[in-house]
Formats: structure tokens, sequence, C-alpha cells
């Protein structure tokens, strides 16, 4: 008996439940000589500003105990170079596209949107509010107003499904996903990294050159995962669960609190075959417990469990 | 990742030799190349480790011992199981002058890739040079490998000072070891980068290098640059 791994979501059919988060698995290319894309759900592309950025100055990346800090700086070729050099190649890549954007003015996040309605190799488009690392600069995501009117500028330009990026740290992410959803977000993404430092007591000096960056790793899974909790919770609205998930257990407890897709950042980094690995362990899973469908599982937390089923 | 089993090592102070078996081999690794090196828990993240040497799946890193990652592999038991992918980088080769031949110019752990490259090209090797501090670390290399250590605590001179006695117009410079190190030597220099990495393969733009045409990888782009065409400042 084969398990249903596949789901569909914002009216669209994905093959597993399997994403890759935006950043740490680029625009997918270099990753293909180790990760079969036909494994994986969809791919976040790496986050596109309107003017190409060359990044912070490194060091972008620390360890930190159970995690890694980073702080790149959302580098990357700008719309204009993202369309005329990534969006050509991108169909090599044999899986859905998530194109994810940021703007840094309203005007910014208006030309994004119009620029993303028009490619055609991009169905679903991710607004990345939270970004922990741009220099001097507010996440939009910490302001129920200004998510409001970004998410409602984006859905009047694009009739693509739109996913909003939240920021697991901020006093209430359930207002802020409520205020997403009310201006017309079809999904949430909880969440990004979370922002932390590290000092290097030698020099008494921040080890990161923009001195702060966005944690993930295993470090954030159980705060984000309260996150994806108690805002499915609350509301009907598809959730991708990003932090932390380095194995299949991880993944299943995001399911579980009621993610419908799962977002794979730094353990792409560590081991690009991860996703594949994880997904093998989640069939296996529903093998064993005799469920059919991965559809099944997801929110079970929120309905006492396997026993009720 | 490939299983490695750790199976010998030979350890002065801070700097040691490491030799794994790995379960499966990797592709042709050339010099220059690297592999990602994961402990099976902490730290996360992989770190990337020139190959010193490479035959019959056996791997052989020279490590200093530096960190969370490297102290782990000093204090491993023979027998321990790490975990490595690779190779990533480009090799030497296919960005040197093929029609030099070269003075390898070590500092540190820099010279593994340098010695790999003695090994699989020992025509475009003119000589090597292997810088160090410390005079214990004589203990750990061989006969014939003893009179390429320049050794400051024995000579007060540095590996610098040694090349400069040396170089002529016919002969390039591969160079690898502390950044201090790469910015004394003399232009044309061929340099090998360290960086922060965190996939290896050019996705994550952990590695970042400004360079005169832009910002760049050390991943995917280098690890050897030409010294005039790095931004110094910016590492
Ligand atoms: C190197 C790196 C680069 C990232 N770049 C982006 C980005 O461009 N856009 C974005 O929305 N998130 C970015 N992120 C955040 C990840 O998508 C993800 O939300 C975060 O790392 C938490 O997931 P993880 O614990 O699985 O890593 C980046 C993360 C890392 C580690």
């Amino acid at each position: 008996m084969g398990v249903d791994l596949s789901i569909e979501v914002f009216g669209i059919q994905f093959k597993n439940p399997i994403v890759l988060a935006s950043g740490p698995a680029g625009f997918g290319f270099e990753l293909q000589p180790y990760l079969d894309f036909s494994k994986v759900g969809a791919i976040t592309l790496k986050t596109i500003t309107v003017k190409a950025r060359e990044g912070n100055p490194p060091p972008r990346l620390v360890d930190a105990y159970g995690g890694i800090i980073n702080s790149i700086g959302l580098q990357n070729p700008g719309i204009k170079g993202f369309i005329t050099e990534i969006v050509p190649e991108l169909n090599k890549l044999n899986t859905i596209k998530i194109g994810s954007i940021a703007g840094f003015s309203l005007e910014e996040w208006q030309l994004l949107v119009e620029e993303m309605d028009k490619i055609k190799e991009i169905p679903l488009i991710e607004l990345n509010l939270s970004c922990p690392n741009i220099k001097g600069k507010r996440r939009w995501a910490e302001d129920v107003k200004l998510t409001q009117k970004v998410v409602k500028t984006a859905r009047e330009l694009t009739n693509k499904p739109i996913i909003v990026k939240l920021a697991p740290d901020v006093t209430d992410i359930i207002e802020i996903a409520k205020a997403a959803a009310e201006a017309g977000a079809d999904g949430l993404t909880i969440g990004n990294g979370i922002q932390a430092m590290r000092i290097n007591v030698e020099t008494g000096l921040p080890v990161l050159k923009l001195k702060t960056g966005g944690l993930g790793g295993p470090a954030i899974k159980p705060i984000t995962l309260a996150r994806v909790f108690k805002t499915s919770e609350v509301l009907d609205i598809p959730i991708i669960g990003i932090g932390g998930i380095m194995d299949w257990q991880d993944a299943l407890e995001y399911a579980m609190a009621g993610a419908s897709l799962l977002g794979i950042g730094t353990a792409v980094m560590v081991d690009p075959q991860s996703p594949t690995t994880i997904l093998s362990g989640i069939e296996a899973f529903l093998k064993r417990k005799k469920i059919k469908r991965f559809r099944d599982i997801i929110g079970i937390a929120h309905r006492g469990g396997f026993s009720v089923s | 990742m490939i299983e490695a089993e750790l199976k010998k090592k030979r350890i002065s102070g801070d700097y040691g030799f490491f030799i794994f078996k790995l379960q499966e081999k990797i592709e042709n690794p050339d010099a220059g190349q690297f592999v990602m090196l994961k402990a099976p828990d902490e730290p996360i993240l992989a770190k990337p480790f020139s190959i010193y040497s490479y035959k019959n799946r056996e791997l052989v890193l020279f490590i200093k011992r530096v960190g969370r990652l490297t102290g782990r592999i000093f204090s491993s038991p023979i027998g321990e199981i790490f975990y490595v992918r690779g190779p990533h980088g480009n090799p030497y080769i296919s960005s040197i002058d093929l029609t030099k031949r070269y003075i390898l110019v070590g500092g540190g752990s820099g010279i593994s890739p340098l010695n790999f490259f003695s090994e699989l090209h020992p025509e475009l090797t003119y000589t090597k040079l292997y810088g160090f501090k410390e005079a214990h670390i004589r203990k750990l290399f061989n006969e014939n490998e003893q009179k390429h250590l320049v050794i400051e605590e024995e000579s007060g001179h540095t590996v610098v000072d040694a090349l400069n006695e040396l170089i002529s117009e016919e002969v390039g410079i591969i160079a690898c070891g502390p950044i201090p190190m790469l910015k004394n030597l003399p232009k044309n220099a061929y340099v090998s980068l360290e960086a922060v990495m965190g996939c290896g393969v050019g996705t994550c733009k952990s590695c970042a290098l400004k360079t005169i045409e832009g910002v760049k990888l050390v991943c995917k782009d280098g690890p050897l640059f030409r010294k005039e065409e790095i931004t110094w400042e910016w590492i």
C-alpha cells in the first residue's frame, strides 16, 4: 500500500509537503547535483529585492548552540537580473517555485508584485515581511498596520496566491497573522530566523559584521512550533511551518501542530539531501501508523492526537 | 552524506593529521577542493576542510584546532564516525596558468591543499614552503618533508621571508594560509581563501568575497583567486 503524500493548498497540488525555505537553497540550481528536485514539493526561491544587493560584509554566519545565526542581507541580483538570468532557467527544476520578494517601501512592494505576477514559471508569491538582516530597518511584520498595508497592496495587483512570511519573534503573532489574512493573504509562512547574536570574547566584539542576525536550526523549533500551533488554533488558513526542521520527526511535529507544508532551511545547508531523507522518514512513519494520507495528520495535535482517529 | 570513520590521528599541540576511511568514494578530488565534514551532533553545520591527501577512500586532513568541530575531532577516539560530502570548490588547475611552475606557500593548516597539489601535479610544483610558528610541529613530518618547513621560532623568518629569497619571474606562487600572510605576498600570487561557509555549494551566500568583479563566493567561485582581484578591506 502506498502512502499519499500529496496535498492541495492555495488551489495548487503539491506532490508532497516538503518546501525548501527561501535563502539556504538559493535558486536551487547549485543543489541539483545533490538533490532530486522531483522529490521536493516546492522551493521558495531566494528573496528578490528591486535593486541588486551585494549583501552584508562578512562574517555573515556563525554557529550558535543548537543553531546558526546568519546575516546574509538578502544578496540577490535584483528583480531585473532575476528576470533575465534566473527565470529562464527555472523550468530545469522539476518542482513548484514560490517567488519570494521584499520591498523597502510600498512602491517597491508594488513593483515587485507586478513583476512576479507576470512570471508564468512562478505560480505563488511569498511576501518576506520578516527578514531580520537588513541594516537599520524594522521588519514590516512587527507592525499590524504595515503588514496589512503591504498585503492589501499585493492583493490588488495579482490573482496568484499570496503567502505572507511572518516573524516568529513579535509580541503577538496571532494579531499580525489575522491582519494578513483579513488583508487577503492566502497563506502564512511561520516563521523566519529569530533575532540573535554572538560576541567574540577575545575581541569583545560581535562576531557578525552586522552585529545581529537571524537564528535558525534546532534551537528555534520549539518556539516556532508554538507559533504555528497557536495561529492554526484560531485561523483557518494554510500555514508553511518553518524553523529547525532537521529530521522527519521535526517535520511531523509541524504537520501535527497545523502546518500544511513543511519548510526546510538550515538542514539543506548541512546536508543537501536532507529533504529527501526527511520525506522518506515521513512516508515510513505513515506506513507504520497505517495512515493512508499525509494530509490526515495535519493539525492532529488540535484534535486529540491519534486516539480520536 | 558519506560515513567517515576516524582511523588514525597524529597530534602535536593544536595541529594534527587525521585519517578517515570513507564508506563510499568521493569523485576524483583535485587539489584545492575541499570536503564538508560534519560531526554526528554538535555543532550543527558541516565545515569545509581542504584535502591533504586522498586515495582509495582514505581521506587525510591536516587540521588546526580552533573551534567546536575541530575540538571535537581532536578529542575523538579512533573509530568515531563523522560525515563528509564533496569534493566541493574548484581545483587549482582550473584557474592557474598551466605553463608555469609554482612555489607553494602554506601557513599553518593552509599547507593542506598545497600538499595535495604537489602530490597530484609534481610537474607544476617548483618547491614547497610550509610555514609554522612553533618548532614542535617538526615531529608531525617525515624526513623528506622537514626541508620544506619554515619555522619562525627557529629561524626568526616567516614563510614570506623565505619566499622572497626564491621568487623570480618564471615561477608562479600559490599560497594558502592566514589572511595577514596572504596580504604580505608579492603581486601576481594566487591565493587560496578560507571563509565561513554554510552550504559549500553556492546557495547560502555565507562565504561572500568582494572582488573587482563584484561579490563572489569562496565555495563556488574559489577557493583560488588572484591576489589583486580581492577587496581585502572587506575580509
Ligand atoms: C543562509 C540563510 C539565508 C536566508 N535567506 C532568506 C531569504 O532570502 N528570504 C527569507 O524569507 N528567508 C531567508 N532565510 C530564512 C529561512 O528561510 C528560514 O526561515 C530560517 O532559516 C528558519 O528555518 P531553519 O531553522 O530551517 O533554518 C535565510 C536563512 C539562512 C540560514
